[in-house]
C-alpha cells in the first residue's frame, strides 16, 4: 500500500508547484462550480475527466476517460475531486487511495455503509486525505447555530427542526436512479443536515423515518422517494425532525434551502442558510457566502498539510449510516437503533 | 332538578323557549379559554350565565354573566352549555349537560381517553344534542384559507405537511401534569393534529417523540410524523418555550401542483418598530394574539350557533373531536413504548 507521496519539498501548492488536482466526472452538477472556482485559482492545476460528455464544464483542460485524467501528469494528481453518481464513488476514491492521492467526495459518500467504511479505510491505510463535500458547513449560518450552541445562548438544546427542500433534481436524469444514486430525495437531501446536526450534538442514537412518491410522481425514477421526514433522537434526549423532501415546485423562483430552528431553554434560533438574496416579483438574486469556495479552500488546505479537517470522510461514512437507517426504518416501519462505527 | 329544556321539546336545535328571549348559555370553568369565548357570545348578545369551582364572580364582574352555585343550577338555567374547564372535567359535564337536553360546546380536547371521547360522542346522538368540539384552528383564517385551497385543487395531491406550534407552558398547574393535560402533545399540539386530519385525512401510523429540558421541566418539545391512509405525510412540532416566547404557529403544505405557506411571525400588516412595540404590553405566550385577525373564536361560536338554529354542518363535527383525540392519544403510546403505532 503506498502512502500519499509528499508532492514537492517546498510542499504542495506551493508558489513552484501548483496543486495538481482532477475533477473525476462531470455526472454531478456541481462539477461545474468546483470547476469554476478550482480554474481561477493560480495555485491549482485542474483537469476534469467527462467521460459521459456532459460537457457542460467549460474553460478547464477536459479529458474524455478516468485514465486519461489521471494520466494528465507524468507524476499523477496530487489530489482528486469526485463528482461522480453517487454509486460511482467507491471505485474512484478506493483508486485514488491505492495512488496514495487525497480526495474530497461529493455527498453522500456512498450509497450504502459496506461502501462507505471501505472507503475511509482504504484513505486512512494509505494516509491520504479524504473529505466529504458538504458545502453548507461552511454557510456563516451554520456556523452561528454551532456558535450559539457551544457558547450557551440557546441554553440546554432539545429539540430541532431542519428542512433541506428542492426541486426534482432535472439537469441529471441519475439522480432519480435508486441504483446510481442509491435511493431518492432521503439519501439526496438528509446528509447535508445530518452533518451539521453531527458536527454540533454527535451521531444520534435512533432513526425513525417515512417516505412517499407524490411530489414529481411522473418524472421520479422508478422507486425512488420524493417525500420524506427522518426522525433522530440522540442520547442527550434531543430529537430533531429532517424534511428532506423534493417540495419545490417546479416553477419557483429558487431552487429550494436549507433551514434548521434549534430550541433551547435559552430560545430559538433559525437559520436559513440561503436567505440572503435580492427578491422581487419573479426575481431571486443571491448574494450570501460562495461556501463552495470554503470548502474548496478547506480541503486545498488540508491536501497541503496532508491532514483532514471536517467534514472528514468519517462524518461522510456517519451520515450515511443515518441514511441507511433510515431506509431500514422505512422497510420495518419502526424506529431503528444506530451502532456507531 | 328539573330541565328548562327537555330533549324532546327541541328535536335538533336549541332555540329559546319563548321567540324574544336570548339566548341562554352556561359557561362552565372561567380561567383563560372561557375569557377567549367571550366575545364571541357578546357578539351574539346571549344571556350569559356561568358555574366555576374558581373564579365565577371575578368572571362575572368581566362578562356580566349570571354566576350559579351548582352545575345543576346552571344547567336549569341555560340552553346551550360552554364546557371551558380542566380536561379530566369534560366528560362528567358534557354528559350530564346532554342528560339535561343542552347543546354543548367543548374546549379540545374532548377527553384524555379516545374510548371516553368517542363515548361523549355517542352520548350526543343518543341524547339528540349537538356536541361541538372546539377546535378553534379551523377558525383561523389562515388554515381555512388553506383548507379552502386544498379542496379546490391549488396545490394538487398533498404530500408533505409540516405544523409547527410554539407557546408557554400555561401557567396554571393542571397543563404541566401529564396526567390531567395530557401534556404538549394532547394540549397544545392536539391543534396541528387536528388539522392534518383536516387536510389529508385519517392516519395509519403515529409516530412520536418528545424532549423535556433537564434544566427547565417548562420547556419541552415534540415531533409527531403521521402517515395518512392518503400516503400524505405530517409533521407535527410543538414547543413549550422558556419565559417570554411569543406564540408562533405555523405552516408548509407541499402538493405536486404547489405549495402553501404561512408564518405568523411574518408581516402581520401591522409592524410596530422595537421602540414602539416596547411600550405595549407583550401578551402572556399563552394564547395567540388575535387582535390582528378575525376573531377565531368568536367566530367558531357564531358558526356552532348558528348551525344550532339551522340545523346546518359545521367544519367541525363532535366525531372529528374524537379522532383527534384518538391520534393524540397514539402519539402518547408512541412516547411512551419509542414504537411506531398503528391506528
Amino acid at each position: 500500500m503506498l502512502t500519499a507521496r509528499p508532492t514537492d519539498p517546498a510542499g504542495p501548492g506551493g508558489p513552484s508547484a501548483p496543486l495538481k488536482i482532477a475533477l473525476m466526472s462531470c455526472a454531478h452538477t456541481h462539477a461545474v462550480s468546483y470547476a469554476a472556482q478550482l480554474r481561477t485559482r493560480a495555485e491549482v492545476d485542474l483537469v476534469v475527466a467527462d467521460p459521459d460528455g456532459y460537457g457542460d464544464v467549460r474553460g478547464a483542460r477536459v479529458v474524455p476517460s478516468f485514465e486519461d485524467a489521471w494520466a494528465a501528469w507524468p507524476e499523477g494528481p496530487d489530489a482528486i475531486v469526485v463528482t461522480s453518481a453517487n454509486a460511482h464513488h467507491k471505485d474512484l476514491v478506493l483508486e485514488a487511495a491505492r495512488r496514495g492521492v487525497h480526495v474530497l467526495c461529493e455527498k453522500p459518500l456512498a450509497t450504502n455503509v459496506p461502501d462507505a467504511e471501505a472507503m475511509v479505510a482504504a484513505c486512512r491505510e494509505a494516509g491520504v486525505v479524504l473529505m466529504t463535500a458538504f458545502p453548507v458547513h461552511f454557510a456563516p449560518a451554520v456556523q452561528a447555530l454551532r456558535t450559539a450552541v457551544a457558547d450557551g445562548t440557546l441554553g440546554e438544546v432539545i429539540g430541532l427542526t431542519g428542512t433541506n427542500n428542492g426541486k426534482l433534481p432535472s439537469a441529471r436524469d441519475w439522480f432519480t436512479d435508486v441504483e446510481l444514486a442509491g435511493g431518492g430525495a432521503m439519501v439526496d437531501h438528509t446528509v447535508h443536515l445530518a452533518e451539521i446536526l453531527d458536527s454540533i450534538f454527535g451521531p444520534p442514537a435512533t432513526v425513525h423515518a417515512v417516505t412517499n412518491r407524490i411530489l414529481y410522481a411522473d418524472r421520479a425514477g422508478e422507486g425512488a422517494e420524493t417525500g420524506g421526514l427522518v426522525t433522530l433522537t440522540y442520547d442527550s434526549g434531543v430529537v430533531a425532525t429532517i424534511d428532506c423532501s423534493w417540495s419545490q415546485p417546479a416553477d419557483a423562483v429558487t431552487w429550494g434551502g436549507l433551514r434548521l430552528q434549534a430550541l433551547g431553554t435559552g430560545g430559538q434560533l433559525q437559520i436559513d442558510s440561503f436567505a440572503q438574496h435580492v427578491g422581487g416579483p419573479g426575481q431571486w438574486l443571491p448574494y450570501g457566502t460562495d461556501t463552495d469556495a470554503l470548502l474548496l479552500d478547506a480541503f486545498l488546505d488540508a491536501v497541503r498539510e496532508g491532514k483532514a479537517v471536517d467534514p472528514t470522510g468519517e462524518v461522510g461514512l456517519r451520515t450515511v449510516a443515518v441514511v441507511a437507517a433510515a431506509q431500514e426504518s422505512v422497510r420495518t416501519g419502526q424506529p431503528v437503533a444506530l451502532t456507531t462505527a | 332538578m328539573t330541565t328548562t329544556s327537555p330533549p324532546e321539546e327541541h328535536p335538533g336545535a336549541a332555540a329559546p323557549a319563548e321567540a324574544s328571549r336570548p339566548l341562554r348559555v352556561g359557561i362552565v370553568g372561567t380561567g383563560g379559554i372561557a375569557r377567549a369565548h367571550l366575545p364571541g357570545w357578546t357578539q351574539l348578545g346571549v344571556d350569559l350565565h356561568c358555574y366555576s369551582q374558581a373564579g365565577a364572580e371575578e368572571f362575572a364582574a368581566e362578562s356580566g354573566a349570571t354566576v350559579h352555585g351548582t352545575l345543576e343550577e346552571l344547567l336549569a338555567a341555560v340552553d346551550v352549555v360552554d364546557v371551558c374547564t380542566p380536561t379530566p372535567a369534560h366528560p362528567e359535564i358534557v354528559r350530564a349537560a346532554l342528560d339535561a337536553g343542552k347543546d354543548v360546546i367543548c374546549e379540545k380536547p374532548l377527553a384524555l381517553d379516545p374510548a371516553e371521547a368517542r363515548d361523549l360522542v355517542e352520548h350526543a346522538e343518543t341524547a339528540g344534542r349537538r356536541l361541538f368540539p372546539a377546535h378553534v384552528v379551523r377558525y383561523f383564517p389562515q388554515y381555512a384559507a388553506a383548507k379552502q385551497a386544498i379542496d379546490t385543487g391549488a396545490v394538487g395531491n398533498l404530500a408533505v405537511l409540516r405544523f409547527e406550534r410554539t407557546g408557554s407552558l400555561p401557567s396554571r398547574e393542571w397543563y404541566a401534569d401529564e396526567e390531567l393535560s395530557g401534556g404538549i402533545v394532547m394540549d397544545q399540539m392536539i391543534h396541528d393534529i387536528d388539522q392534518a386530519l383536516w387536510m389529508a385525512g385519517p392516519v395509519s401510523t403515529v409516530y412520536a417523540q418528545q424532549a423535556i429540558a433537564t434544566s427547565d421541566s417548562a420547556v419541552r418539545t415534540a415531533h409527531v410524523v403521521l402517515t395518512h391512509h392518503s400516503g400524505v405525510l405530517s409533521h407535527c412540532r410543538g414547543f413549550w418555550g422558556p419565559a417570554g416566547t411569543a406564540f408562533r404557529y405555523t405552516f408548509d403544505l407541499a402538493g405536486d401542483a404547489g405549495r402553501l405557506q404561512y408564518d405568523s411571525a411574518g408581516d402581520s400588516g401591522i409592524v410596530f418598530d422595537d421602540v414602539a412595540s416596547s411600550r405595549q404590553s407583550s401578551g402572556d405566550g399563552f394564547l395567540p394574539d388575535v387582535s390582528v385577525l378575525a376573531d377565531p373564536y368568536a367566530a367558531e361560536i357564531v358558526e356552532f350557533m348558528t348551525a344550532l338554529s339551522t340545523g346546518a354542518p359545521t367544519r367541525v363535527e363532535a366525531a372529528d373531536g374524537a379522532l383527534a383525540v384518538e391520534v393524540s392519544r397514539a402519539a402518547l403510546d408512541s412516547l411512551r413504548t419509542g414504537r411506531s403505532i398503528t391506528c
